[in-house]
């Protein structure tokens, strides 16, 4: 018993090339995501006619299917789809574009629910307090509540982001070069699917880690204005991962009920 | 309309697949609870080490990818058993390996969840049930589990959504599920109406995540209806 390291040394030399493949999903995805996710969040607090139930059912159809059939019907139906259009060309597509769309559309849902549960978390009273000082319901949303609610979303997209690195380990599906694909080729020549896959292992924990660093320094950052954080040293800040929390906890609602209650009083 | 059919045709012939799928879900769901709850109990523990170790070990979970995980289990077991004890499981179901895969990606959040419900039923209540003369053991099963039970539900839905989801990468091992009984029939179909049949395969587990959901929900509120503070009134949820 004992592991090929002479092996898993070079594999860990040629996934190298494949990291960059799955970073560049990974961004793409998030970049496109935010924005639209954003927006379909809008949709959905604004209950905007026609699109907002159309939206709810897009949420629900992408957070009720695995992502592995969502890469199986985009992966098979885009090409013949895309044909129609711009002819024969569409078949010769790098499958990277596919990968963006796959986990593009994938995050958009969960993003809209992030945002739409960050919204909702913004306090009614300070929408009222924005207004009261004569602030345009338009200045209001955007010097008085985003700030507040992309705070509170920040940890939520940190989850995304972290699931997005975890399910573009898929994308080999759709014959990506990613790290997952270069090491799956490279165990296929001598059988050493373990030594290959520890590999991987290794490199997805340390992409994840950097990830929740990076995002965990962001809001650090952000919320040091807000409440008194307890100082976490970074083991801590390494080692605890937060709750994948979409909906509005009772404790936030809560919250917000007495915040509502109290500002009533106040003003009585 | 012709689409249609065609997509209740494919459901049809996949359906047959699901057992394989719930048995896998139902079974890691189980044994996955039970380790989650000892995980919970060891990151409250006492003793610095056993926090430190179970929460390198749910970080470190939470972190990988399921598919990088089952096939971790897959190779590495045989692996492990060979060297240990000299046992060949190489002949063993493949379903086992994905049951174990699953098992060990659920109880990482599973334990998450658990303790932040238990540390969000408020402190008073354990007092209050020492105070009456209560022992240890029946303040957490009489007081503290029912209340943090309610809390942990919502979570622990999208858990078990989240699950069945990655259960429908046990196809990449060879267990014939519902995904890699769709790819057959594309693959019957010469490539033929795959966008019908990956649909059909989609829908299904649209249908089994929201019974999921709206099952939960209900017990969720029906559980919430019994539950009444001293003066009467109904709790606010």
């Amino acid at each position: 018993m004992s592991l090929d390291t002479a092996f898993m040394g070079q594999v860990f030399k040629l996934t190298l090339q494949g990291v960059p493949v799955t970073l560049k999903i990974v961004l793409v995805a998030l970049i496109i995501s935010l924005p639209i996710g954003f927006l379909f969040a809008l949709i959905r607090i604004y209950q905007v006619k026609v699109l907002s139930p159309l939206v709810r059912l897009y949420v629900s159809f992408v957070r009720g299917t695995p992502i592995i059939a969502q890469i199986l019907i985009v992966y098979s139906a885009f090409p013949s789809f895309l044909a129609q259009f711009i002819g024969k060309t569409a078949f010769n597509i790098d499958p990277i574009i596919y990968a963006y769309i796959v986990f593009a559309l994938n995050s958009v849902a969960t993003l809209t629910e992030v945002f739409r549960s960050a919204l909702q978390t913004v306090d009614k009273g300070q929408l009222e307090a924005g207004l009261l000082v004569g602030m345009t319901p338009a200045q209001t949303f955007l010097r008085v509540i985003l700030p507040q609610a992309l705070i509170s979303a920040l940890p939520n997209i940190t989850n995304t982001t972290l699931y997005l690195i975890k399910n573009s380990s898929l994308a080999f599906i759709m014959s990506v070069k990613d790290i997952t694909a270069v090491a799956k080729t490279q165990a296929a020549f001598s059988y050493n699917f373990l030594e290959a896959y520890l590999v991987v292992w290794v490199y997805y924990l340390v992409i994840a880690y950097v990830a929740e660093f990076l995002f965990s320094t962001l809001t650090h950052y952000f919320s040091r204005y807000l409440v008194a954080e307890p100082n976490k040293n970074w083991f801590q800040r390494l080692f605890s991962f937060r709750q994948p929390n979409t909906a509005v906890t009772n404790t936030q609602a809560k919250r917000a009920q007495f915040i509502a209650k109290e500002v009533n009083h106040v003003n009585n | 309309m012709k689409e249609l059919s065609l997509i209740l045709q494919f459901v049809q012939q996949i359906l047959p697949a699901i057992w394989i799928t719930l048995l896998i879900s139902v079974i890691s769901i189980g044994i996955g609870t039970i380790f989650g709850f000892l995980l919970a109990w060891g990151k409250m523990s006492r003793l610095k080490s056993v926090r430190w170790l179970t929460s390198i070990y749910v970080s470190v979970i939470r972190a990988t990818p399921a598919i990088i995980m089952i096939f971790i289990v897959y190779y590495g077991l045989p692996f492990l058993f060979k060297g240990w004890f000299h046992l060949n499981i190489e002949g063993w179901q493949r379903m086992y390996f994905v049951i174990i895969a699953l098992t060990l990606l659920f109880s990482a959040p599973v334990a998450e969840i658990m303790r932040s419900a238990y540390l969000a039923v408020p402190k008073g209540q354990q007092e209050a049930g020492l105070l009456v003369g209560m022992t240890k053991f029946q303040v957490f099963y009489r007081i503290l589990l029912p209340q943090a039970f309610v809390i942990a539900l919502p979570n622990f839905a999208n858990s078990v959504i989240n699950l069945l989801k990655e259960g429908a990468l046990t196809f990449t091992i060879g267990v014939v599920d519902m995904v890699a009984k769709a790819q057959m029939i594309v693959s019957n179909n010469s490539g033929g109406f795959a966008f019908e049949t990956y649909g059909a395969l989609a829908l299904i587990y649209w249908v089994i995540s929201l019974a999921i959901d709206k099952f939960v929900s209900s017990a969720e509120k029906a559980y919430r209806r019994k539950r009444q503070t001293i003066d009467g009134s109904r709790e606010a949820v």
